[in-house]
């Protein structure tokens, strides 16, 4: 029986806006086990980057956070200061989008890659540093030398395997992929997904994988969960919920994903009308329904709980 | 040529460039004054006729215009400046022997204005939005409003007249023998208000640019990256948003360091220092063209100077600048 | 204009005003400025000009240096003369030299960006390198010098202060210029046949307008500022009895050591306020033409 490794259970998130109080998660809860994948797919704004930062206990300091992690046997959102900051890197890691903002830009490359390998000393020496910085480069794809490059020398797809490389260096249970491949061309994007297929494999790496594009995580991810206005909408095995949906969202998600080569498609799902809520502004009931084909009345009346709607699968639709 | 040699070469040269164009410039400049130099020099003194034409003709005056640019440009390269109209001694030795008095002043208002100035820029960020914030930013805003010699006069009146404090005016009290230390101190005694003056009304640039430097860099994603891996938060403020944020700081040193020098011209004035901005205001009421021109020379060759040392060094503190 | 652009551009003058009132820094700053255009419109109702004249206030009776308890509102100077009509009088030319001079700064500022960014080529590269050689330059010993060589009136002032201060305006304009015109509308307009002018007045101009205005609102207090340090240096035109003068009187009299406080604090404080005022409206425009500025994030 294998032991989960990331347990979030009831997560609430509320971050203070000069606008009020704004819930970004509203009671989520997942699992993770030792080497497992979680894809978790979304539109912007349904707090799945909030998840991602709120794992490692990085969301600003006025923040309400409520619920439990669980992370490593760590109980991340009650370590003080010094145990919190010693599960950081070592037992999760994330991946951000490559972006330049990403990355130090006047730090190189390589320096970035070493520093938590120095600060939480898994390496005894400057040079050690250097050596497993370069092993761990070659391991992502680029030559060794890399190393002594500025973020603003390198393309966006080497900038995305510098922040796997640099995720990997304290060797952790857990790597975040928070949208790696969004930026990305075509070419570049299959291959930093079969990168990361390949390093879970190797090291037994649980993976969470954050993006809004459902066909992604199909690939990459054993587990599936859907994500609506801060909380989880179905959930399941992930080429199940793919073929055959039982949430409407879900259903409208995957077919906006048509083709692969319609880059238009992929930045805003079109098989929905409409836009999602925003967060401080949420519907009354489920709150899907106003975009949803097949809403009815009653779903105004309460937001529907999850409930199983299959072998393993959770929905939370009142039609399941 | 190496990249690094490359740019050193370019910007230097750039700078001579300019200068050379500082030299044009001044040279055209006093050729479009309808006075004669030579007429205006012995202003009411009654001077033959006669011996003004030798001194027009000993001064190369009489020469195309184009000669005329060559002993100009000779003559100012060897250091020649010409006379000053009003005292009668060479340009250049006038100009050198006020330089220490304001290279004082200005540098160590430069330098304190430019430590306070980024220095409140950063509490102002990393408070945003409190009192402290809405207290130095408003603080800056107002000494920038005001002219800075009318402040010395402030302060003047304030701390020297009516307190009694520090000293009216000058760089040392009259008729005194002191050498070595106390010296010295008298002299800092001195200059305290002026430099208080210069500082005070420069600062403010600092502390904005810096300000809107680090809240900038505050939002970006690297500073969350470097949290997530375990970083102290003084250690990430120190490594990563401190460095990137003061970057536009280095390219307005240079460019404050203009201002503050102009800036001495009329503090100087105030405060009797004699330096190179006093001697500009008494030039002005010749008007001693030469001295003018040479002043003008002077000013733009430091300004100049200290643009070209602040871009080499920015060049090597970011790595993002090309041809390194 | 076609009345379409008319309404358009009332649309947005509208918009924009309604954002200023707002804002609490750009209605104190437009609230000082009206106080002060007042007071230098209605300056013949506020102080007799004769108080200006020495030998008028001489047969008054007027003080020595009389302070302002002796002789209100604001006492008298060396001349005897009334320092409350010199406040008065001064701030007209103050302000008149100080918006002269802008209006010619940005004129020919955005002449020369607008034409640099536009034109592109040998033409533009030119023009920056003199705009270059211009900001390193130290500006006021270039005004100095200009002022000197030129004489003293207040038409010289405006056009030593115009002719120096020009460069960041057309830095500013010719980069904003360069992004507009790579806006696809240009190219369609250029390949529908429109001639140069066209584009500039119908695309361009509407385009860096409200940037001509923020940098115009904040050249102000420059102009201000240099005209006044250029008349306390000397420089200034010896009949026109702006805030400056007034600076320059006082320090080479003595006001100072005598602590007659009186002569020389309200012009400075006048500058300050004026100054202080156009600051804090071209940042309010900055900030409603770019509200990242302000903070919001």
């Amino acid at each position: 029986m294998s032991q989960s490794l990331l347990t979030v259970r009831d997560l609430r998130v509320t971050y203070h806006t000069a606008g009020g109080p704004v819930p970004a998660l509203r009671g989520v809860s997942l699992e993770l086990e030792k080497g497992g994948s979680l894809g978790l797919a979304g539109e912007s704004g349904c707090g799945k980057s909030t998840l991602a930062l709120a794992i490692l206990r990085l969301l600003p300091v006025e923040t309400d956070v409520e619920g439990e992690i669980i992370l490593d046997g760590h109980d991340v959102l009650n370590l003080n200061p010094g145990g919190l900051r010693a599960v950081r890197w070592t037992s999760g890691a994330i991946v951000f989008q490559g972006a330049l903002h990403a990355l130090n830009p006047v730090q190189t490359v390589g320096d970035q890659i070493a520093e938590p390998m120095l600060v939480h000393e898994t390496v005894g020496s400057d040079k050690e540093a250097r050596v497993r910085t370069e092993s761990l480069l070659g391991r992502v794809g680029l030559t060794g030398n890399r190393a002594d490059s500025y973020p603003h020398q390198l393309s966006g797809g080497q900038r995305q395997r510098v922040l796997i490389a640099m995720a990997l260096a304290c060797d952790p249970l857990l790597l975040i992929a928070d949208e790696p491949t969004t930026a990305l061309d075509l070419m570049v994007q299959a291959q930093v997904l079969a990168l990361l297929s390949e390093l879970k494999r190797e090291r037994d790496l649980a993976l969470m994988f954050i993006t809004h594009d459902l066909s992604v995580l199909t690939y990459a991810c054993d587990q599936l969960a859907v994500m609506y206005a801060g909380r989880i909408v179905e959930e399941g095995p992930g080429w199940e919920i793919f073929e055959d949906a039982s949430h409407p969202y879900t259903r409208g998600l995957a077919a906006a994903f048509p083709t692969i080569g319609d880059m238009s498609s992929r930045l805003a799902p079109s098989g929905l009308g409409g836009d999602p809520p925003t967060p401080g502004n949420l519907p009354p009931g489920c709150p899907f329904h106003p975009r949803c084909p097949l809403g009815r009345d009653e779903c105004r009346l309460e937001e529907p709980e999850l409930r199983v709607s299959g072998a393993g699968r959770r929905a939370a639709c009142i039609l399941v | 040529m190496s990249g690094r040699g490359r740019f050193l070469t370019r910007k230097v040269a750039g700078s001579v460039l300019t200068l050379a164009f500082v030299l044009v410039f001044n040279f055209f400049l006093f050729r479009v004054v309808p006075t004669d130099p030579v007429a205006s020099m012995f202003r009411g003194r009654g001077v033959p006729q006669e011996a003004l034409d030798n001194l027009r003709t000993a001064f190369g005056l009489d020469q195309p215009i184009l000669t005329q640019f060559v002993y100009f440009v000779r003559e100012t390269v060897q250091g020649n400046l010409g006379i000053s109209y009003q005292t009668r001694q060479p340009v250049w030795e006038e100009i050198v022997s006020r330089i220490p008095a304001t290279a004082a002043l200005v540098g160590i208002s430069a330098i304190l204005s430019a430590l306070i100035g980024t220095f409140g820029g950063i509490v102002a960020a990393w408070r945003r939005n409190t009192w402290k914030d809405h207290s130095i930013t408003s603080g800056t805003m107002l000494f920038y409003s005001m002219p800075d010699f009318w402040l010395g006069m402030i302060l003047l009146v304030v701390f020297a007249v009516v307190l009694g404090w520090f000293p009216v005016g000058g760089i040392v009290t009259a008729g005194t023998n002191a050498t070595g230390l106390p010296l010295l101190l008298d002299q800092l005694r001195h200059m305290f208000l002026p430099a208080l003056t210069l500082t005070l009304a420069y600062l403010g640039e600092y502390a904005l640019i810096t300000r809107s430097s680090l809240l900038e860099v505050m939002g970006e994603d690297y500073l969350t990256v470097a949290r997530a891996k375990g970083l102290l938060d003084r250690v990430v403020r120190r490594r990563h948003a401190v460095p990137n944020a003061l970057l536009p700081v280095v390219t307005l040193i240079a460019i404050n360091f203009g201002f503050v020098l102009s800036g001495a011209i009329a503090v100087e004035s105030v405060f009797s220092w004699p330096g190179l901005g006093k001697a500009t205001a008494e030039a002005i009421r010749g008007p001693d063209l030469p001295m003018l021109q040479g002043l003008f020379l002077v000013f733009s060759a430091a300004v100049i100077f200290f643009n070209l040392v602040a871009d080499i060094a920015y060049g090597y503190l970011d790595p993002r600048v090309e041809d390194r | 204009m076609t009345s379409v652009a008319l309404q358009r551009r009332k649309a947005t003058a509208l918009r924009v005003w309604t954002q200023f009132r707002l804002s609490r820094q750009g209605m104190v700053g437009l609230g000082i400025l009206a106080v002060f255009v007042l007071m230098a419109v209605a300056a013949p109702l506020l102080a007799d000009v004769r108080e200006l004249n020495p030998v008028y206030a001489r047969s008054q009776g007027n003080p020595l240096w009389g302070p302002p308890g002796e002789f209100p509102p604001l006492g008298t100077d060396y001349l005897r003369r009334s320092v409350w009509a010199q406040f008065v009088w001064g701030s007209r030319v103050s302000l008149f030299v100080g918006l002269a001079a802008t209006v010619l700064t940005i004129l020919i500022g955005s002449v020369i960006g607008i034409v640099s960014g536009f034109v592109g080529g040998r033409l533009d590269a030119g023009l920056m390198r003199i705009t270059e050689w211009f900001l390193v330059i130290p500006f006021l010993p270039l005004a100095i010098v200009l002022a000197a060589v030129l004489g003293r009136s207040v038409w010289n002032i405006i056009f030593v202060i115009g002719v120096t201060s020009w460069p960041s305006t057309a830095r500013l304009l010719r980069a904003q210029v360069l992004t507009v015109k790579q806006r696809l509308f240009v190219d369609r307009a250029r390949s529908l046949g429109a001639g140069g002018w066209h584009i500039v007045s119908r695309h361009i101009l509407p385009n860096v307008s409200g940037l001509i205005l923020a940098n115009a609102t904040l050249a102000v207090p420059i102009s201000i500022l240099t005209e006044t340090t250029l008349s306390f240096l000397g420089l200034g035109d010896p009949g026109a009895a702006s805030w400056g003068k007034t600076l320059e009187e006082a320090f080479s009299n003595g006001a100072m050591i005598i602590n007659a406080w009186w002569y020389f604090v309200p012009a400075g404080l006048g500058i300050l306020a004026v100054v202080l005022a156009f600051t804090l409206i071209g940042r309010t425009l900055e900030e409603i033409a770019n509200p990242r500025l302000s903070g919001e994030r």
